[in-house]
């Protein structure tokens, strides 16, 4: 009995140390990840969207994308622009480690490249019912895919091609899949209403980012809403 | 060519004529202000399926968008205001007692009701223009030019059209809409060489539409089999003209098919006419 007892109590605590260490070692990844860029203050970066989403149809979109650390950015474009608010843009501070529970869940040889991939799951209730699984590129330490695994339904599969840009790794090209349920439609009509409901937002975008700045001092003014979208 | 010249220049002499186009402008600068005061709401519908996904920037409430609103409201004051004037021109001859005056001159009934019929289509078109006009050049001035946001006929999602692309678009959607609103002039029309006074063609007009246009929205199975044998169902085919891509297929079989229906009234008012005994 004793025996039994000291075994289960040995089997909890590798367990448990194993959990820890996986939690450790995610943790340390995403810190390379962040660290590798804790000498990017700003950018500026001309994007162009290309949809291909059932639900909306939209000529290719171009626009200007300004970012500043840690986590403020804008679209500027002449145009009506749609942008994917999640894994649109690259925000190495997105993922700090104190704010999210950490665990590895494998390492992954993708095309001679060694990669993990990393579950985390957000530690105050900034993105309600979600998480995110990364893989990072553990060589060059960039994020390479993110995947998000809500706890309703649906998600986001994002996957990020880089080039070199002042010294920094950045994106050059963002593929993302999504499937996200929509809010209620109701089409703006004075008369009648449409009976489409609780549908899903689904389908592919492409955005390519060129003409990188890179720590250019971009003011905070910036970022002011002058003119809400009207 | 000159009876259709003055049937014209009777139909526009009337004060009454220009009720349409009064109540037009008045409808168009009330929502149009409204909208510029009070933007939210309308912003908030006209985008909120998409924005727990998306950031969405630039000038959505454009002139553009705000004048395809309000032409999602054809169907409802349009064909109204298009029945006061087609309504009207038969029977206000017999009302007015010149009916006699009218079909003694060498001209033939056949003539006369075929100038009468062109000058009701003519002001149904001008009534259906006018409208585009009041909202564009308003709209554009109080909204500014933009992409449009459309919202494709009978399905989920939206359709954005860039801005080279719109007035040949918005040109054909109102063109369409005339075409659509020809079909309640002609059975105004139709109604009005039944009649001796204009408010039964008028009301009767308004009834017929109305009434089809709620059995053809009911969501029952019944009230859905008869959509393809109601005329209403075909009026909406402008808003094809703002799919991604154009659906001419369905533009086509609606414009047929209304452009049928008015072959059909048209002879049905010209034979009734032609036989018509006139006592007064």
């Amino acid at each position: 009995m004793k025996k039994t007892v000291i075994l289960i109590g040995l089997a909890f605590s590798l367990i448990g140390a194993g959990r820890v260490q996986a939690q450790e070692e995610g943790a340390g990844h995403l810190d390379e990840v962040i660290k590798r860029f804790s000498l990017l203050k700003d950018y500026a970066v001309d994007v162009k969207v290309h949809f291909d989403i059932e639900t909306l149809k939209a000529p290719d979109m171009e626009g200007r994308l300004y970012y500043k650390a840690p986590n403020k950015m804008k679209i500027e474009s002449k145009r009506v622009f749609f942008f994917p608010r999640e894994g649109g843009y690259f925000n190495p501070a997105a993922f700090k480690p104190e704010n999210f529970e950490v665990s590895l869940l494998e390492h992954l040889l993708d095309e001679g490249k060694k990669a993990v991939r990393l579950k985390l799951i957000p530690k105050e209730a900034r993105w309600p019912n979600q998480g995110f699984v990364l893989t990072i590129d553990t060589k060059r330490n960039l994020i390479i895919g993110i995947d998000t695994f809500p706890f309703g339904e649906g998600g986001m599969n994002a996957s990020i091609e880089y080039g070199r840009f002042d010294n920094f790794d950045l994106p050059t090209r963002i593929k993302l899949q999504l499937d996200i349920p929509s809010n209620e439609w109701n089409e703006p009509r004075f008369f009648g209403s449409s009976p489409h409901r609780t549908k899903r937002i689904s389908g592919r975008i492409e955005i390519l980012y060129s003409n990188y700045r890179v720590n250019i001092g971009i003011s905070d003014e910036i970022f002011l809403e002058r003119e809400p979208a009207r | 060519m000159s009876l259709f010249c003055f049937e014209m220049y009777k139909t526009f002499s009337r004060w009454r004529t220009y009720i349409s186009f009064g109540a037009i402008a008045l409808v168009v600068v009330l929502i149009e202000v409204v909208l510029k005061l009070r933007p939210e709401q309308i912003l908030y519908r006209a985008i909120r399926s998409f924005q727990p996904g998306f950031l969405i920037s630039g000038n959505i409430l454009n002139g553009w968008f705000v004048t395809s609103l309000i032409m999602n409201s054809l169907h409802v004051h349009i064909p109204f205001l298009i029945t006061l004037v087609a309504g009207d021109i038969v029977s206000s001859e017999a009302t007015s007692g010149t009916v006699r005056l009218l079909l003694i001159r060498p001209p033939s009934r056949a003539r006369v009701i075929t100038a009468k019929y062109l000058t009701a289509l003519l002001y149904s078109a001008g009534v259906v223009f006018f409208l585009g006009l009041v909202c564009v050049l308003l709209g554009l001035s109080l909204f500014g030019r933009g992409d449009l946001i459309a919202y494709p006929q009978g399905g989920f999602g939206i359709v954005i059209i860039p801005e080279n692309e719109v007035f040949v678009r918005m040109l054909l959607a109102f063109s369409a809409a005339v075409w659509s609103m020809t079909v309640v002039a002609s059975l105004a029309f139709l109604f009005s060489t039944l009649a001796e006074n204009s408010i039964g063609p008028i009301i009767g007009t308004m009834a017929v539409v109305i009434i089809f246009f709620v059995l053809g929205n009911f969501p029952f199975d019944f009230f859905q089999d008869l959509q393809p044998f109601l005329f209403t169902t075909y009026m909406n085919f402008w808003r094809r003209f703002f799919d991604d891509p154009i659906s001419w297929g369905e533009i086509t079989r609606s414009a047929v098919i209304l452009g049928l229906h008015n072959i059909g009234l048209f002879l049905a008012a010209l034979v009734v006419y032609r036989r018509k005994d006139i006592k007064s």
